[in-house]
């Protein structure tokens, strides 16, 4: 029993402090800086900003194309 | 063809300049080394979600029509329901969310999946594993305990595969080329850590060496609820945000939302469960704790949701032309939908009317149908072609699909949500009588209902059988490729 | 957010803290909870139920009866439990001391069965509604359990065993329909729902 109410308290005290300390962490290292710039990182040369990736298969739907 | 949109095989081959040709062989490698792998993965689980959605009809056909199968003892309502359950979220949406989960991080780690055939050896023995439960179910094994009915013998099997399928995805985040750590990756391994301690726990504390009288509850609703909020939720949250920059090529809207949206979902979710409990014999304060932590889901919630639909914002024309596309914004949309609907059925005023009736189905179907089940189509049209490198065959049986799981799922969200509102108000109303075959009755208000679920079923199943075909005929295609040994436009020569 | 590590931690210390206080802290409240002497009847409360009754609760609980049925009373003022008479006073912890698995449910489909055993106490009423809820129940969306009986060619005169069934649900004659061991067990434990204790904490 005794060891349970140990385990509750120390956590109580031990959970948050450790978050505390990893958000100070987190904030001094510049975890939270540029953090629009990791949203590019899913993009590159080959699939750039303003491409689509994906349409249905087969010929082209829409007849707004300029096929000859 | 226009050139905003060209075709996924267009995209996929290979471009002038060295650089370009060594990412685009980068990514051929990754998506290479996850191919035998996630094939397995989704083969598996559309039998699953096949097998799932037959018992489903079954059970719902039974709530109106009890005689229907009645005297085929493994075949009743009580053992076909849990098999559905069991077949769809540890069967099809588990081994989907795997396959998912693996490909976005080989992905967005840039670094390739190493020694799939562990991956392939737990994949295995993970569905002979629910094949084993889903059996003991209908065999009148069932532990009785919601969400984890499957009996004990056949769980340590799912652990062991589970956990292996795990490290591997972290020892692929370990290998990483990609410095940056986007918004997905956090979700994903999130959910990846926090599956296993919800599922080990649970079942150590209510089946192995189970608590005493009520804890056995807590530890029930903490687990189920943790099942959606901590496993599924993660994945499909965190596959939309990939998908639907990726699909757009817009980056999402704000990226610093997406910090607090994950971590108040971290936060705030897995104290939820305890509101499956409102007026039950526990103790108030921890009803309290959940009906509170509920609430606080508004937070990640709005950021996620505002995240998601501002990076769509202006390009709606384009789910004229994208399928993935469909499926994902159906998913976000759902997702907000479903959760503010959520946080207003844990208020203890309106919990007193929907608790105990079928509007809580509904609520679950919303989230794990029309959120998850739906942004994990729109993945497997994404994966898939890029894997194998062929295309889909047939753009109309992925409208059919789309059109059939929107219509259905919507057909059997709305009238469920209004029928059990009412099931609920007629029920906290002592005048109504509970049964009474010539009287406005709690039992017969709900046939019509349930009726209308049936039929719901039936469009559904319509859509789950388009997408089988366009699945079995991809692969026949795949196969087709491969024996002709038609080197693949990409993987040729670098 | 770019540092793996700090992430896990995080993601370790949230699952944690509702690990601590969903799980350890209601078991440290709960988990060693005793049976009660009841002051007006000098009984002790709750008791484990007799053999027949547990094998009962195995087919409840192998034919999932819990998605249908609840097995909790609310208290006076929040639903209207008491009101329809599915219990004389809301149902509270100590009531669920010896079941295994407890099964509170979250459905009613069909009543709340946390005294069943007081609001029906015969044997052949729960029979028959077993057999096929229309006989007592009409139009009842309840499953029939009729695998849980026997139909088997009659003697001369009915043996003692048979179901006795009002005559548009009987056999052809010449046969009988005979419980099996599983539906006496299942009604034995359907009896032994009875959550009416005066328990000093329900008041």
């Amino acid at each position: 029993m005794t060891v349970v109410w140990i385990l509750f308290v120390s956590s109580v005290i031990v959970l948050p402090a450790a978050a505390l300390l990893a958000l100070r962490w987190a904030v001094r290292h510049g975890e939270f800086k540029n953090l629009q710039k990791t949203a590019l990182s899913i993009f590159d040369e080959e699939e750039p900003v303003g491409r689509m990736t994906d349409r249905f298969p087969g010929p082209q739907r829409s007849s707004k194309s300029s096929q000859p | 063809m226009s050139a905003t949109s060209p075709s996924i095989l267009q995209a996929l081959s290979p471009s002038d300049t060295e650089d370009v040709a060594q990412r685009r062989a980068l990514l051929a490698e990754i998506d290479a080394s996850c191919r035998g792998t996630l094939m397995l993965f989704f083969g598996a689980a559309l039998v699953w979600l096949l097998i799932g959605t037959v018992f489903a009809l079954i059970a719902s056909w039974k709530m109106h029509s009890p005689d229907f199968l009645a005297d085929i003892p493994w075949l009743t309502f009580g053992r076909v329901r849990p098999a559905h359950l069991n077949a769809v979220v540890f069967g099809f949406a588990s081994e989907a969310a795997i396959a998912v989960t693996l490909w976005l991080i080989c992905r967005l780690c840039r670094a390739p999946l190493m020694h799939g055939w562990v991956v392939n050896i737990a994949g295995v023995f993970w569905n002979i594993g629910v094949a084993i439960g889903i059996g003991g179910i209908l065999a009148g094994h069932s532990t009785a305990i919601e969400w984890l009915e499957i009996p004990g013998y056949a769980t340590p099997l799912l652990f062991v595969s589970y956990a292996l399928i795990a490290i591997w995805g972290i020892i692929t985040f370990r290998f990483r080329r990609e410095k940056h750590l986007y918004v997905s990756q956090w979700y994903l391994l999130a959910a990846l850590f926090w599956f296993p301690w919800l599922y080990s726990a649970a079942q150590i504390l209510l089946i192995m060496e189970p608590v005493r009288g009520v804890v056995q509850a807590t530890v029930n609703w903490w687990f189920a609820h943790n099942v959606l909020g901590l496993w599924f939720t993660p994945i499909g949250i965190g596959a939309i945000y990939y998908f639907i920059p990726k699909v757009l090529g817009i980056p999402v809207y704000k990226y610093s939302l997406s910090v607090i949206g994950f971590w108040s979902l971290a936060l705030f979710y897995n104290w939820n469960g305890m509101h499956h409990l409102v007026g039950g014999p526990l103790p108030a304060w921890l009803i309290t704790v959940s009906i509170v932590a509920s609430v606080m889901m508004t937070i990640p919630v709005v950021t996620v949701g505002l995240n998601h639909h501002f990076t769509m914002w202006g390009s709606f024309h384009k789910l004229k032309d994208s399928p993935v596309l469909r499926f994902m914004v159906f998913g976000g949309m759902s997702y907000t939908v479903t959760s503010l609907h959520g946080v207003l059925l844990a208020l203890r005023s309106v919990s007193e009317v929907t608790h105990f009736t079928h509007s809580t189905i509904a609520h679950a179907h919303q989230g794990m149908y029309a959120f998850f089940t739906m942004v994990m189509f729109g993945a497997i049209y994404y994966i898939v072609p890029r894997i194998i490198q062929v295309e889909w065959p047939s753009a109309r049986l992925i409208s059919i699909h789309f059109w059939a799981s929107a219509i259905g799922i919507m057909l059997y969200i709305v009238p469920l949500i209004i029928g059990g509102t009412l099931q609920g108000v007629a029920m906290i109303n002592p005048d109504v009588p509970f049964l009474d075959p010539n009287k406005y009755s709690v039992v017969t208000m709900t046939v019509p209902y349930l009726r209308v679920r049936s039929v719901s079923g039936f469009i559904i199943l319509v859509g789950h059988l388009a997408f089988a075909t366009s699945f079995i005929w991809i692969v026949a295609r795949w196969i087709k490729a491969a024996r002709q040994h038609q080197p693949t436009p990409i993987v040729s020569n670098v | 957010m770019n540092y793996g590590p700090i992430i896990f931690l995080g993601v370790f210390l949230t699952i944690a803290s509702s690990w601590i206080g969903l799980v350890l802290i209601p078991q440290v409240q709960f988990g060693r909870q005793q049976e009660v002497k009841i002051e007006e009847t000098g009984e002790i409360y709750p008791t484990v139920r007799p053999g027949l009754a547990q094998q009962g609760m195995e087919i409840y609980k192998a034919n999932g009866c819990i998605y249908c049925h609840s097995q909790q009373v609310r208290p006076e003022g929040y639903g209207a439990d008491i009101a329809r008479n599915w219990g004389q006073r809301r149902t509270v912890s100590r009531d669920y001391l010896h079941d295994n698995p407890v099964m509170l449910g979250t459905m009613r489909t069909g009543p709340d069965l946390s005294n069943i055993g007081v609001r029906q106490t015969s044997v052949l009423w729960h029979l028959q509604h077993l057999y096929n809820p229309q006989i007592t129940s009409k139009g009842s969306i309840m499953p029939p359990f009729r695998f849980l009986f026997e139909k088997r060619k009659a003697g001369d005169k009915p043996s003692p065993d048979a179901l006795a069934l009002p005559k548009e649900f009987a056999p052809e004659p010449g046969s009988e329909i005979v419980p099996k061991p599983e539906a006496r067990a299942l009604v034995q434990y359907l009896l032994s729902l009875k959550a009416n204790a005066p328990l000093p904490e329900a008041r």
